[in-house]
């Protein structure tokens, strides 16, 4: 109670000096020479029936407690999606956290805001002008990728409404050849980095106008974004994620985090035994199988052979890169909205202005030529900042490229079936179809001891492929039984 | 839960190097946090139009990502001349000087017309039909005082990072308002 | 998979996936786009069409237009033709005084903005703030400055007589009459039932008062789109007018908003919208078109009047000369624009 007397006392004083700020205003409008513009009103008539004028009404918007809301939300989800894949190994935990994200984040807060998006936002903070970034928007750009520093993409596996979304749908998964995979998956780093140039440049939020689930969250849409979340929703229910792996920028970030992560998804609880029972449960066919790595002097020297044309061929594509994006910056140009009037300004000029006076086109071109002085230079400095923004960009794709080929070369030793973890959405699938998880949770007979002395596993001569004699078929991809 | 402890040289020394990247990207995360903190306080904003600038060219009713555009008209009051013949709500050349919805100019009838006392009449805008199209304002504006106005309308706007309507205004109308100042305020 | 490579893929296949991601690129950036495009309206349903009704007859139009030109000075408002020569204008702060070839052969400078303006035939020029009226001799000497008006003053018209200032009062909706020192005497306008006076009503500051030579009050009343005719003592003999688009009806929400009197008793006016002048016979009835909105510059062609909040400067003011010449100013272009009846007869008129 005390508290609410403050806050009203503090409240009242706000308003008296917004009353005191309002009336010295309104008296140094008369000596401030302000001219036509600052003339007091004039008085609206005297009602005699006692009519008292309504008070326009000016609903106000979401409160600053509500972001704080959201962002307790991403906590408590990110913490609790990182303990049912670390500690629970639980999928039905986490399909259920996925169904309330998708609830929360998706159709409640209609996919604003998202970490994905966010990454615009540190773009035009970084460097644009004039633009402030909110908290909550820094929260949930930072706290998935610092949790991915440690565990991994656990913010992708029931956070991310995105995500949630593609994942609850997959009832058939299709593997997708591994070349196709791999090649897709440059596309999330160079869609990165064009959400990043066309938000730094101040141009457009791309990433967020061509989000094909936000439409769905939404509800509405534009029929061309709606059609391709439609789209994206068919997919998804053969491919796995296909946003997430093959398009995601923030998926791109949070790749290159969880490649440092301090633990990692682990299929087995226990020791892999290697009865190659967890690869085909993966829906998005990331599990690794053990790699001896590199044994052969020839293999070797023919994997360093190749890192070195990669090093070699590296400055080529960098400055490649750049000059490509250098001359196509100043087209891309035209995605500024300022930049395409002048444009049109000019052609109207040069061919005579639209025959329809009422469309906002023609409205537009009309503005121009009022503001023609202000217009031209600003589109010029635009165009300047957009072959900047492209040969930057330029780099980057040279350099996403290059480095997917010196990762070509580099062979990792594997002694067990593991998920690789950048692509790893801790989805917690392949668990189940692990025989020692079996047994952890009881659903297999007792541990026998043979199997599970490292010792002898280590040893243990890899079963063949046919020789699932475990009772529970490849094809558990749902989870749990 | 974590790989046992290997004596294989090679693994231990790309754990340390991933250890040093994962400490460095903390760093550079607590860097980037104050430098953009040190910006400036985040001042929220939203988004928001400029009456003196807008053009009445009916893109609010159909840009805005909202099945239901959050632009709608606002009345004014204190300027509105509560005028029997109200050029924003009568068509230009009505039949008749009542609600009939012959007379009327609004295409979804969202503007309520009350009788107050001789001559004047009160105009309200029933904002669930209202889709901002602007066609009142250009004829409040053109004969009137301007009263009425469009406005985004905050509890229905998402506040998307880059707005559809924002980018396609031939007026260069909208603005980014500071969230304790959410509508435009009529100077005059 | 190749058994020799193990889990591993070759170059070649990493060239094929490069090849599909740069195709798929593109590919789902333009879909959207052309779907986009395809969606696009073609003309704008919703507009508030008026462009059929700034259409004037020509036949109708019975001044033609024989001078012209721009006050170079913002915030015109109002406008007198004082001497056959001169016409004077006010400019924000300031009076200008122009000869009818647009130089400027004078400039008075005052405190306050002037919202209206008045000469009396002793040479005194009664000068309308927004409360108060002030005094001055043409050289811009004052010689006067009247007490402010009480209530919600908005002063936006003035009338002089032999013995009597008339003050059109918006913000009170209310016409005084006062001596020359400035005490206010009558009255005049205000709703009053026993004299059958239905009231002023102004939804914009454009209240006008013009004394004729016959000694009758020509005053506007635009919230019910007629002029009115009262008597000095404030007795309303007439009221004519009609709301409408129709070219012999006062358009839009308020008007007229300006009147002038040609020298037997017709009566020019001046409208905002569409800004149309017209000349009307002494009992009501349209006599002739003086220019028609084709003629001005279209509200919304000058950043200022786009989107007024209010009390933003639009529309005309008339202004008669003693030769039966019409001055029009255009507060949206800051012209000037001179008339005079068609064939050298009506010169003489």
């Amino acid at each position: 109670m005390r508290w609410v007397n403050e806050h009203r006392a503090r409240w009242r004083g706000v308003r008296w000096l917004a009353w005191v700020a309002l009336v010295c205003l309104g008296s140094g409008i008369g000596f401030l020479a302000l001219g036509e513009a600052a003339e007091l009103r004039f008085p609206p008539p005297d009602f005699e029936s006692g009519y008292s004028m309504p008070a326009t009404q000016y609903p106000s918007a979401r409160s600053q407690g509500m972001e704080w809301f959201d962002i307790a939300v991403l906590l408590a989800t990110l913490g609790t999606a990182t303990a049912l894949v670390y500690a629970k190994r639980s999928r039905t935990g986490l399909a259920w956290l996925s169904g309330f994200s998708l609830l929360y984040f998706g159709f409640y807060r209609e996919g604003c805001v998202c970490a994905i998006g966010s990454v615009q936002n540190v773009a035009l903070t970084v460097f644009g002008t004039g633009y402030a970034l909110p908290v909550g928007v820094g929260v949930f750009f930072a706290a998935p990728l610092l949790v991915a520093l440690f565990a991994g993409r656990t913010f992708c596996a029931a956070v991310c409404p995105h995500g949630a979304l593609q994942d609850l749908l997959l009832v058939r998964p299709v593997k997708v050849p591994r070349w196709l995979e791999s090649g897709l998956g440059v596309l999330p780093f160079i869609y990165l980095g064009a959400g990043v140039t066309f938000a730094a440049t101040g141009a457009a939020f791309l990433i967020c106008r061509f989000d094909p689930f936000v439409p769905i969250f939404r509800l509405s849409g534009s029929l061309g974004m709606l059609l391709t979340g439609g789209a994206f929703l068919v997919l998804s229910l053969f491919v796995g994620r296909p946003y997430c792996r093959f398009l995601c920028p923030y998926g791109a970030l949070l790749k290159v985090a969880s490649a440092l992560s301090r633990w990692r998804v682990r299929v087995t609880p226990d020791v892999c035994t290697q009865c190659r029972l967890c690869p085909s449960s993966c829906p998005f066919g990331i599990i690794r199988e053990p790699d001896p790595g590199l044994m052969r002097p020839k293999e070797v020297s023919m994997a360093r052979r190749g890192i070195l044309v990669a090093l070699a061929a590296l400055p080529f594509l960098v400055l490649a890169g750049a000059g490509v994006g250098w001359v196509f910056g100043g087209a891309a140009a035209r995605l500024h909205p300022t930049v395409a009037l002048v444009e049109d300004y000019g052609d109207s000029l040069a061919r005579g202005v639209p025959a329809t006076p009422t469309l906002p086109e023609r409205l537009a071109l009309d503005r121009a030529e009022r503001q023609s002085k202000d217009l031209l230079p600003r589109a010029e400095e635009l165009r300047g900042k957009f072959r900047m923004g492209g040969l930057w960009f330029g780099v980057w794709c040279g350099l996403v490229v290059a480095m997917k080929w010196i990762s070509l070369g580099m062979v990792r030793r594997r002694d067990e079936y593991q998920p690789d973890r950048t692509a790893c959405f801790a989805c917690a699938r392949c668990f189940s179809s692990c025989p020692q998880e079996r047994i952890r949770l009881g659903w297999s007979p007792a541990p026998d001891a043979v199997t599970t002395h490292p010792a002898i596993a280590a040893v243990h001569p890899v079963p063949s492929a046919k020789s699932g004699g475990c009772g529970c078929g490849p094809g558990a991809t749902g989870g749990n039984p | 839960m974590l790989p046992g402890p290997s004596n294989d040289d090679r693994t231990s020394r790309r754990e340390f190097v991933r250890n040093g990247l994962r400490v460095a990207g903390l760093t550079g995360a607590g860097v980037a946090v104050g430098a953009l903190s040190h910006r400036g306080a985040a001042a929220d904003t939203v988004w928001q139009i400029d009456p003196r600038k807008c053009l009445s060219c009916s893109r609010c009713a159909t840009e805005c990502v909202l099945e239901q555009s959050a632009v709608k008209c606002v009345n004014w009051f204190p300027i509105c001349g509560y005028c029997d013949l109200c050029t924003g709500y009568f068509e230009p050349q009505p039949i008749g000087l009542d609600t009939g919805a012959e007379n009327q100019l609004c295409p979804t009838s969202a503007i309520l017309r009350k009788f107050i006392e001789d001559p004047y009449f009160e105009y309200k805008i029933d904002e669930d039909l209202c889709i901002g199209c602007a066609k009142c304002i250009e004829g409040c504006k053109l004969f009137g005082n301007g009263s009425f106005h469009l406005q985004v309308r905050h509890d229905r706007c998402l506040n998307c990072n880059e707005c559809a309507i924002a980018r396609s205004c031939p007026g260069d109308a909208f603005y980014r308002a500071p969230v304790e100042k959410p509508y435009y305020q009529f100077t005059t | 998979m190749n058994s020799e490579t193990g889990g591993r893929w070759t170059r070649r296949q990493f060239l094929g996936g490069t090849a599909v991601a740069v195709a798929t690129g593109p590919t789902t950036w333009a879909a959207p786009q052309t779907a986009a495009a395809a969606a696009a309206v073609d003309e704008n349903p919703w507009r508030y069409d008026v462009d059929r009704l700034r259409q004037v007859d020509p036949a109708l139009i019975g001044y033609e237009r024989v001078a012209g030109f721009a006050v170079a000075a913002s915030g015109v408002r109002r406008l007198v033709w004082t001497t056959p020569r001169e016409l004077w204008v006010t400019a924000g702060r300031s009076l200008l005084a122009y000869d009818l070839g647009g130089a400027k052969v004078a400039e008075v400078a005052i405190g306050d903005v002037v919202r209206c303006l008045a000469l009396a035939p002793d040479g005194r020029l009664f000068v309308g703030l927004r409360d108060r009226v002030e005094v001055y001799d043409r050289q811009g000497q004052r010689l006067a400055r009247w007490p402010a008006v009480s209530g919600k003053p908005f002063l936006t018209g003035l009338a002089v007589g032999k013995d009597m200032l008339f003050v059109a009062d918006s913000g009170n909706r209310v016409v005084y009459r006062c001596d020359l020192e400035g005490r206010i005497q009558l009255r005049i306008g205000e709703k009053n039932p026993e004299r059958n006076i239905p009231g002023l009503v102004l939804p914009s500051p454009f209240l006008d008062v013009e004394l004729g030579g016959d000694g009758l009050l020509r005053v506007t009343n635009p919230g019910r789109h007629r002029v009115e005719v009262y008597t000095v003592d404030g007795a309303l003999e007439l009221a004519w007018g009609r709301a409408g688009v129709a070219l012999d009806a006062f358009c839009g929400c308020c008007n007229p908003i300006a009147v002038s009197l040609l020298g037997d008793g017709r009566v020019v006016t001046a409208e905002k919208g569409l800004p149309r002048v017209k000349v009307y016979g002494a009992a009501g009835g349209l006599e002739t078109v003086v220019a028609g909105p084709n003629q001005f510059a279209p509200v919304g062609s000058d950043e200022r009047s786009r989107g007024k909040p209010d009390t933003a400067l639009e529309g005309l003011d008339v202004a008669v000369g003693a030769d039966g010449r019409v001055a029009v100013l255009d507060l949206v272009g800051s012209t000037i624009q001179i008339f005079q009846p068609k064939g050298v007869a009506a010169v003489a008129a």
